[in-house]
């Protein structure tokens, strides 16, 4: 941490620079070095700061395929795409776990190591932080002038008092002290230490990352993750059948969901009308009705996009919003077999064309289905829709009809998004555009089908994670921790006073100081600050005794190591 | 709210204007190499300095003795002498700030006259930016980099007028010219509004901090390549080589000087880095419903932040002080400068708002 050494005064931070000593290794010429012996030696390995730098790089290195290659937590669809453009590699990048890089085996290998090196590191280092806050400073070396910093002037105070002086403007400055025992041969000086806080804040720092680790496997253990898609004007409970995707923690069951309600009463979305950014999203308001659990009261709240809804330990995030195109269906008895509102998703093609389809099962005498596109501003070009603008300035729908067998029967999972037409027979030879109010006549008398208009709907995200605030509170900790070691130096000042070879010249004084660890620098002007009020202090306690002379004070040359290295002294 | 866009023109006349006078501080800067007289700091390592600065002393104490009451004896040695004027005042500014600057020439009072003028038209730049578009000006890479070489600017003045590194200069604010104007000319956006995602008072804080932080680390980032010039001039001298550049690297700090400089302003960084990525994860809450969910961007971040934390550990760690520390805090540097021009603009995620396509 510093290229000041201090002579005659322990190391410090014996910790910061372990790498320094050379370790018995199982090279060293030993009679027999067991299995202990081994432990021991991976244990002192693992968590020297050579072997957690090189673990803080293979973390670095591990995280960027995460970054490269799409993943399976935050990009399934991107997985999947990936598969198809590269089919021999996928299976194999899979196999190593490059498509959920952050809960690989290998992954957590690597930060369970460092963090377990930093255990081994930060708890041996607590308990001399706790040794070390009950010892006391070290003796005054006999050299001052040798550290790092250091001041001479002479007082017309006798020593003893000159160093009773120094002791109390020190404990003054909240420094802690040493005097000298019986023990000592010398007895005029004083030891004081300051700044215990910056290891504190440094082994707050690690402990707090730690804790951050923990949260995140609390929330991962404990929270859960869901998904539901809310049609404008419905409604849904927080339960499991009625969430379209529920990813529970290891140790979430069904039984852990809070029963509340939302219901969705009107989304707007607005968009920028002009000028560059135009159709750019400019506000999002989801105005919701709630309930805490099952006949509660009913609230009111606007969902925004950094705004979400906390209920009942959950949280509720506004997350995607479309269209959904309402739809009456008729069959060739005349029935009306289909009449609600479908949600379409947007495409990749942008201003929210958005594709969906219709299943008709209750259809006679077959089944019936329509895949669609919806269009919120529509323009013809040259025969294809196309969106100019996100809001549904000129919407229509473009369908597609087809007759048959819709597979829903056949127990395989279908997506409510894709339309199986192995089956079925297509009725219309090309699309058919409607506007809101317009109907589509099936061929044979088949029925119709008739557009009567939109409704908006919203994806919502619903969250518990336990570990959220544990993370945060960890995450200021450490931040705290930092600022501390970064800003508390360590540092140790001694005074020692010596009477002049006559009664004439007073009493010497020597104050040195060294800073072990300065990271922000500064430790030239606390000392030099520190002394002079030293001085002054025994300047205004002399004139209350007659002075032995009336010869004035006199400093010091400036001591050798100040001049020969004047700037970023001592970090 | 609308975009004024008469303000935002006024905006892009003081960038050219900041780029201009920045230019003019390079020419400055580089003339001292050229043409200034020699300076103290290249005599340090020969202990040249240690005599010319008992000088100063002497001169600085008679001078303040002067003003100072006559009874008390001269101001005895440095240990008392600076902190009697100004107790807030650095070590460092033995002879005052303004008196250091003239008395390295006045290539270097031009250099820096320039560069000041040139951060005051940049900050006025960034300040009607925000002004036009009514809300933070780093919503998009074009204003993302505008402020952060800003940032850069101000704080390497502080560093290099606080620790006296006057032919740094050249190199930082070289820098800046050249990032300053790629910008300018290749991704400039207009002043427009934000996508609602980015419209949060944590976006505000968290692109805020990692602007500072980046503008911090910028600094470093230009010091660790001339520490490793040095270093390696340093080396071949050592070795008996041939080491070209004697002449400019005898008039640049010395190797100890330059490392502990790049420490202590990514020490600085460094905590700011942190808060800006706690206070993302925070927005990323907000906005997204978890607090950090490894997107691309997230994840550069996080490197980002391991590789400086390398760097400090490293600094502490036998085998790893010096060259091999600078690698890592470069590496550190390269890979903040990947997530901003690589990562936002080529690789889908939840933070592709750089408004450049």
């Amino acid at each position: 941490m510093t290229d000041v050494r201090a002579p005659e005064t322990d190391p410090f931070d014996p910790a910061a620079e372990p790498d320094d000593h050379p370790r018995p290794g199982p090279s060293s010429p030993g009679a027999a070095f067991g299995p202990a012996d081994w432990l021991k030696w991976g244990w002192r390995q693992l968590t020297s700061m050579r072997i957690a730098l090189i673990l803080l790089f293979l973390l670095a290195l591990a995280s960027v395929p995460g970054s490269m290659l799409p993943q399976q937590g935050s990009n399934p669809s991107g997985v999947q795409q990936y598969y198809t453009s590269h089919p021999d590699l996928a299976p194999w990048l899979d196999r190593l776990g490059l498509f959920n890089v952050f809960a690989a085996p290998w992954f957590a290998a690597i930060y369970l190591l460092l963090f377990a090196s930093l255990v081994g590191c930060v708890v041996p280092r607590t308990f001399r932080l706790a040794g070390s806050a009950r010892t006391l400073p070290p003796r005054a070396p006999r050299h001052l002038a040798r550290l790092p910093r250091s001041a001479e002037y002479t007082t017309a105070l006798p020593p003893q008092e000159a160093v009773e002086v120094a002791a109390r403007v020190l404990s003054g400055r909240g420094f802690r002290l040493r005097r000298p025992d019986d023990a000592d041969s010398s007895q005029d000086w004083v030891s004081a230490e300051k700044g215990y806080l910056r290891e504190a804040g440094n082994l707050l720092f690690h402990l707090a990352l730690l804790g951050v680790l923990v949260s995140v496997a609390l929330g991962g253990l404990f929270g859960y993750k869901a998904d539901r898609l809310l049609v404008q004007g419905q409604s849904f409970a927080d339960t499991v059948s009625a969430l379209d995707e529920w990813h529970p923690g290891r140790f979430v069951t069904a039984a852990d969901l809070g029963p509340f309600t939302i219901k969705l009463n009107r989304f707007d979305a607005s968009y920028i009308a002009s000028g560059e950014q135009r159709g750019q999203p400019s506000s999002f308001d989801a105005r919701v009705t709630y309930t805490e659990h099952p006949g509660g009261p009913a609230r009111t709240f606007d969902l925004d996009v950094n705004r979400p809804l906390s209920v009942d330990g959950a949280k509720v995030y506004l997350i995607g919003h479309g269209y959904a195109p309402e739809f009456t269906v008729t069959d060739a008895r005349g029935h009306v077999v289909y009449k609600q509102a479908t949600p379409f998703v947007a495409g990749a093609s942008g201003n929210f064309l958005s594709e969906g389809v219709v299943k008709v099962p209750d259809a006679q005498p077959e089944q019936l289905g329509f895949t669609g596109v919806f269009v919120p501003t529509a323009v013809n070009v040259g025969g294809t829709l196309e969106s100019v603008f996100p809001a549904a300035d000129n919407p229509a729908v473009s369908l597609i009809a087809y007759a048959g067998n819709l597979g829903m029967d056949s127990g395989a999972p279908q997506s409510v998004y894709e339309l199986d037409t192995s089956a079925m027979h297509r009725l219309t030879a090309s699309p058919q555009v409607l506007q809101p109010g317009q109907s589509l006549k099936l061929p044979n008398g088949r029925g119709t089908v008739t557009f009567t208009g939109y409704v908006p709907w919203v994806s919502l995200a619903i969250t518990h994670d336990p570990g959220q605030l544990p993370a945060l509170i960890c995450g200021i900790a450490s931040l705290g921790g930092l600022l501390l070691s970064f800003m508390i130096r360590r540092r140790r000042v001694f005074v020692r006073a010596r009477s002049g070879p006559s009664a004439q010249n007073g009493t010497t004084v020597q104050v040195g100081g060294l800073a072990r660890t300065d990271a922000g620098g500064g430790f030239e002007a606390e000392f030099a600050g520190l002394a002079a009020e030293l001085r002054s202090a025994h300047e205004q306690a002399a004139p209350a005794r007659p002075a032995p002379s009336a010869q004035p004070t006199r400093s010091a040359q400036p001591p050798p190591q100040q001049a020969a290295e004047p700037r970023h002294e001592g970090e | 709210m609308s975009v004024n866009v008469a303000l935002g023109h006024v905006s892009n006349a003081f960038l050219i204007a900041a780029l201009v006078i920045y230019s003019l501080s390079v020419v400055a800067f580089a003339g001292d190499f050229a043409f200034g007289r020699p300076r103290r700091a290249a005599a340090a390592a020969h202990g040249q300095q240690a005599r010319d600065r008992a000088a100063a002393l002497a001169s600085v104490g008679a001078a303040s003795a002067a003003g100072a009451a006559a009874d008390q004896a001269p101001a005895p040695a440095t240990a008392s002498a600076a902190p009697a004027d100004d107790a807030g005042t650095m070590p460092e500014l033995e002879v005052p700030a303004l008196r250091a600057i003239r008395e390295a020439g006045r290539w270097v009072v031009a250099a820096v006259v320039f560069a000041m003028l040139g951060a005051a038209a940049h900050t006025t730049a960034v300040i009607t930016r925000g002004l036009a578009v009514h809300r933070a000006p780093w919503g998009n890479m074009y204003e993302f980099i505008t402020a952060l070489t800003c940032v850069a600017v101000i704080f390497f003045l502080f560093a290099m007028i606080r620790y006296r590194v006057w032919t740094l200069g050249v190199f930082v604010m070289g820098a800046v010219v050249v990032t300053l104007g790629l910008a300018d000319t290749l991704i400039y956006t207009a002043p427009g509004d934000l996508v609602p995602a980015l419209q949060s008072y944590w976006l505000d804080i968290h692109v805020t901090a990692m602007t500072l932080a980046t503008g911090i680390f910028f600094v470093p980032a230009v010091l660790g390549f001339v520490y490793l010039w040095v270093d390696r001039y340093t080396r071949r001298v050592a070795a008996g080589q041939a080491a070209p550049g004697n002449g400019i690297v005898r008039r640049l700090p010395t190797i100890e000087q330059l490392d502990r400089l790049t420490y202590r302003t990514i020490v600085f960084g460094f905590p700011v880095w942190t808060f800006g990525v706690i206070a993302g994860a925070i927005w990323a809450d907000q906005a997204w419903g978890r607090y950090w969910g490894w997107d691309p961007v997230e994840t550069w971040a996080f490197i980002t932040w391991v590789l400086y934390a390398a760097f400090l550990h490293a600094r502490a760690t036998a085998g790893w002080r010096g060259r091999r520390a600078h690698y890592v805090q470069l590496l550190g540097f390269a890979s903040l400068i990947f997530n901003i021009l690589v990562v936002q603009v080529f690789i889908a995620g939840m933070h592709s708002y750089s408004g450049v396509s």
